[in-house]
C-alpha cells in the first residue's frame, strides 16, 4: 500500500514537472508565468533528490552509518559537534549562498530566460550538487580536512601547491568583481550609501555589545541591530531629498572604489568580534530572510515573464557580455549550477558536524539544490523585468551613452521597444536619479525584487524601500565577504611568504600582518579601480574572468572526487563525476582560450591589447578611450586579464595530468588505495 | 480530576519548553551563532571536575576561531 502510495505521488509530481517545463520551453506566442519556471525547477530538484542522490548515496559512495563521523571521534563541544542533519542543511545552504547565484543568471538573462534555465537545472542535477555531495563525502572520510590537503594526500604535494596558488587568484578576483557589483549599485545613489555606510556604526554597536556588555548574547544585538538597520533604510530616503545632506553621500565611481579599498584594508585588520562578526550575523539574517520572502512574493503575485524565452543575443553580439552561449553562458552561470568555490566550504566547518553518513544527502546535494533554487529566482526577477529596461541597466555607456533619450533609441533598434520616458519613471520608482548602466547584477535584481515585493506589500509607494532593503541586504552580505575574503586571502599570502623569508609567514607579527594585508587588497583593488573606469563596463570582463576561475575551481575539485573513486577502486561508478568533469573542462577550457585568443576583439583580452597599442604606437587615440595614456592602460590591463586567463587554464592542465597518472597507478592495484580515516565502528566509541 | 488536570498542564508546560529550547538551538546552530549552553552540557557531561570557560571566554574564542584561519595558534 505504502508502496503504490508512493509510486502514484512521485508520478504525480513528474507530470507536473513535465507540463511545468513543457509550459516554460514551448513558445506558445504568449508570455509564460514566472510560477511556472519556479515549479519546474522545484519537481526536477526532487526528482533528482529522489532518485540521483539515492543512487549516489547507496550505490557509488555506499554511505555508512555505523561508520564514526569526524564529528562523532573529536566531539569537543565548539568545533566538532553532531548536528541535527535538518539544521546542519540550514546551516550550510546559509554558509554556501553569497552574491554568486543572484548576480551570474540575472547577466545570462540577455540571452533570455530559457538558456539559463536549463543549464541552472541540468548542471545542478549533474555537476553542481555532485561536487558538493562527493567533496563534503571525501572530506568527512578524511577527518574534516580542507580541500587544498586532501589534493596533497590525494594527488602529491606539486598539485596541492598549484591548487592553493588557483584559490588565491580566484580569491582575487572574486573580491574585486564582488566590489565592484557594490560600487555599480552605489554610483550616485545617496540614499544606498548613507545606508551601507550605516551599517558600520551599527556593527560596531553590536560588537561591542556582545563583547563587553552582554557578553555572547548575539540574540539580542542582532535584533537591535536589525532595528537600527531598518531605521537607517527609512531615514535613507530623507537624507536623498536633503539638499544639504544628499551631496554628502552622493560618489562618483572611482571614489566609491577607494573607499571600499581602504574599508578592505581597515576593516580587515580590526579584530574580528568587533565587526565582521556582528556583520556577518546581521547578513546571514537578512539573506535567509530575503531569499524566503522572495519565494513567497514570487507565488503570491505570479508575474508573467515578460523576456523573450530566447534573444538573438545568444550569437555572441549581447551588450551585458560578449561570447556565444557556448561556451560563455556555462561560465557565466557558475554558482547556481555548479560552483567551485563550495568545494571549499564542503571542506571546511559542515564535515566536522555530520552526525551521520547518510545525512550527507540531504546537506551537500540538497543543500546545493536549494542554492539553485535562489538562483532560479534570481533569474526570474530580472526576466520579469520589460527587456527595456533590463537592457538599459545592463548594456555599458559606451553602447547605449548617458542619457534616457539616447539609450531608449538604441535599445528599441535592438528590437526590445521603450521610451525615455519609461526609463526616466522607472529610475524615480525607486528612488534614484538614473538606472542607466547599471551592470552587476544587482540593481537589476533589485529592481525586479522591488516589483514583486511592492505587489505583494505596500504597492507602487513602497518600491523604493523595496529596491533599497534589496540593495542593502546584497551589499551587506558582499562587504562581508570583502573583509572575510581579505583576511583568508592574507593568511594565503602570509603562508607563500614564509617559504621565502620566514618571519613574514608569522601571523602574530604586525609588519607581516601589514604587509600580507596590503598586497591582498592591493592586488583585488587594482583590478577594482579598473574595473571602474573601464568604459566598457568592467563587469564585462572581470565576471568572466571569475567565471572562468571558479569553473577552474569546480574541475580541480571534481578531478579530485574521480581519483578518489577510482582509488576506491568504484571505478564502475566513475561516469558520475567523470562527465560533469569533462563538460567543465570542455567549457572552461574553451572560455579560456576564446577570452586570450579569440580574433574579436570584444571577446579576446589579446586582440583588443593588439589594438589599443598598435593604434596608440600610431599616435590615434581610439573611444572610449581619451589620451595615449589611456590607451596604453587599456592594453596593460588585457595583457593582464590575458595572462590570469592563462594559468587558469594551465593550471586545470596541469591537474588533469597528475590525476591521469594516479588513476592509471591506481588501476594497477588490486585494492583500494585511497587515504581515508580508519574505519572505527560507532558502537565502538568510548562514551 | 483538578490534580490530574494540574499534572497534564505541567507536563504539556515542560513539554513546550523543551520544544522552545530545540527551537532555539536550532537557529543559533544555523545561523551559526556559539551556543554556550551546549557546550556547558558538553563540558558536564564528557569532562566531569573540569571548570568551563566563563560565557565570555567562550563566545570571544568560538568568534576568534571561525573567522582566523592563520595556524596553530589562532585556531
Amino acid at each position: 500500500m505504502k508502496k503504490i502510495l508512493s509510486i502514484l505521488l512521485w508520478g504525480v509530481l513528474a507530470a507536473t514537472g513535465a507540463s511545468a517545463l513543457s509550459a516554460v520551453a514551448l513558445d506558445r506566442g504568449e508570455s509564460v508565468n514566472a510560477v511556472w519556471l519556479v515549479t519546474a525547477a522545484l519537481t526536477v530538484y526532487f526528482i533528482a533528490y529522489r532518485y540521483y542522490s539515492r543512487f549516489i548515496a547507496d550505490r557509488v559512495l555506499q554511505l555508512d552509518d555505523t561508520r564514526q563521523t569526524p564529528a562523532l571521534r573529536h566531539n569537543d563541544g565548539m568545533d566538532y559537534v553532531p548536528t541535527n542533519k535538518w539544521v546542519l542543511y540550514g546551516h550550510h545552504f546559509a554558509a554556501i549562498a553569497g552574491a554568486g547565484p543572484l548576480v551570474g543568471p540575472v547577466l545570462a538573462a540577455q540571452m533570455g530566460y530559457l538558456p539559463g534555465t536549463l543549464w541552472i537545472l541540468v548542471g545542478v542535477v549533474i555537476a553542481g550538487a555532485v561536487q558538493d555531495f562527493i567533496v563534503l563525502f571525501v572530506s568527512v572520510r578524511r577527518d574534516g580536512k580542507s580541500l587544498g590537503e586532501m589534493i596533497k594526500v590525494e594527488l602529491g604535494p606539486v598539485p596541492g601547491s598549484l591548487a592553493l596558488v588557483g584559490v588565491l587568484a580566484i580569491m582575487i578576483i572574486i573580491l574585486a568583481v564582488l566590489s565592484l557589483v557594490v560600487v555599480k549599485a552605489l554610483t550616485a545613489s545617496p540614499w544606498g550609501v548613507f545606508t551601507i555606510a550605516a551599517t558600520m556604526p551599527i556593527a560596531l554597536l553590536m560588537g561591542v555589545y556582545m563583547r563587553f556588555i552582554r557578553p555572547g548574547r548575539v540574540g539580542e544585538a542582532s535584533l537591535f541591530g536589525v532595528v537600527l538597520l531598518l531605521a537607517a533604510l527609512f531615514y535613507g530616503q530623507t537624507v536623498a531629498h536633503d539638499p544639504t545632506l544628499a551631496p554628502l553621500f552622493t560618489m562618483t565611481g572611482p571614489q566609491l572604489a577607494w573607499a571600499l579599498i581602504i574599508y578592505g584594508a581597515v576593516a580587515s585588520s580590526l579584530p574580528v568580534w568587533l565587526m565582521l562578526a556582528p556583520r556577518d550575523y546581521l547578513s546571514t539574517f537578512l539573506k535567509v530572510g530575503t531569499i524566503i520572502a522572495l519565494a513567497i512574493g514570487i507565488y503570491v503575485v505570479a508575474p508573467p515573464l515578460v523576456m523573450p524565452p530566447v534573444t538573438r543575443f545568444i550569437d555572441g553580439s549581447g551588450p551585458v557580455f560578449s561570447g556565444k552561449l557556448f561556451p560563455f553562458l556555462f561560465i557565466t552561470i557558475a554558482c547556481g549550477s555548479v560552483s567551485g568555490f563550495h568545494a571549499l566550504i564542503s571542506s571546511g566547518t559542515t564535515p566536522k558536524m555530520i552526525e551521520k553518513e547518510s545525512h550527507m544527502r540531504l546537506i551537500g546535494f540538497g543543500g546545493m539544490l536549494t542554492e539553485s533554487f535562489v538562483a532560479i529566482m534570481a533569474l526570474t526577477a530580472a526576466c520579469i523585468l520589460q527587456p527595456g529596461i533590463y537592457f538599459a541597466m545592463n548594456a555599458p555607456a559606451a553602447v547605449i551613452g548617458t542619457t534616457a533619450a539616447n539609450a531608449a533609441l538604441v535599445i528599441s533598434n535592438w528590437g526590445f521597444t521603450i521610451t525615455p520616458e519609461m526609463i526616466t519613471q522607472a529610475a524615480q520608482d525607486i528612488g534614484e536619479n538614473s538606472i542607466l548602466s547599471r551592470a552587476g547584477g544587482a540593481p537589476t535584481l533589485a529592481v525586479g525584487m522591488a516589483q514583486i515585493l511592492g505587489q505583494a506589500i505596500g504597492g507602487k509607494s513602497m518600491e523604493a524601500i523595496w529596491y533599497h532593503f534589496a540593495i542593502l541586504f546584497e551589499a551587506l552580505f558582499i562587504l562581508t565577504a570583502v573583509d572575510a575574503g581579505t583576511r583568508v586571502g592574507r593568511f594565503m599570502i602570509q603562508d607563500m611568504l614564509g617559504h621565502v623569508y620566514r618571519p613574514l609567514g608569522n601571523t602574530q607579527w604586525l609588519p607581516a600582518n601589514m604587509i600580507g594585508t596590503g598586497l591582498c587588497v592591493a592586488a583585488w583593488g587594482y583590478f577594482l579601480y579598473q574595473g571602474v573606469v573601464d568604459p566598457l563596463g568592467g563587469i564585462n570582463t572581470l565576471w568572466q574572468l571569475f567565471g572562468v576561475g571558479n569553473q577552474m575551481l569546480a574541475g580541480i575539485a571534481l578531478i579530485l572526487c574521480t581519483s578518489v573513486l577510482v582509488k576506491m577502486k568504484r571505478e564502475r561508478y566513475v561516469w558520475v563525476t567523470l562527465v560533469p568533469t569533462a563538460w567543465l573542462l570542455v567549457t572552461t577550457m574553451t572560455a579560456g582560450v576564446q577570452k586570450i585568443f579569440h580574433s574579436d576583439p570584444r571577446i579576446g583580452f589579446l586582440a583588443l591589447a593588439h589594438k589599443f597599442s598598435d593604434a596608440a604606437t600610431q599616435g590615434t587615440v581610439l573611444a572610449p578611450a581619451k589620451s595615449l595614456a589611456e590607451m596604453q592602460r587599456v592594453a596593460f590591463n588585457n595583457y593582464l586579464d590575458a595572462a590570469i586567463c592563462g594559468v587558469f587554464v594551465m593550471l586545470v592542465c596541469a591537474m588533469c595530468v597528475f590525476a591521469i597518472k594516479v588513476c592509471l597507478d591506481a588501476l594497477r592495484q588490486a585494492k583500494p588505495t585511497a587515504m581515508e580515516t580508519p574505519l572505527v565502528r560507532v558502537q565502538e566509541l568510548p562514551i | 480530576m483538578n490534580t490530574a488536570l494540574a499534572g497534564r498542564m505541567i507536563r504539556l508546560r515542560s513539554r513546550l519548553i523543551e520544544a522552545a529550547g530545540q527551537v532555539r538551538r536550532a537557529y543559533l546552530q544555523i545561523f551559526g551563532i556559539p551556543d554556550y549552553e551546549r557546550y556547558l552540557a558538553h563540558v558536564a557531561a564528557h569532562h566531569p571536575g573540569e571548570a568551563p570557560l566563563s560565557r565570555r571566554d567562550f563566545s570571544s574564542r568560538a568568534i576568534d576561531r571561525k573567522y582566523c584561519r592563520a595556524g596553530p595558534k589562532c585556531c
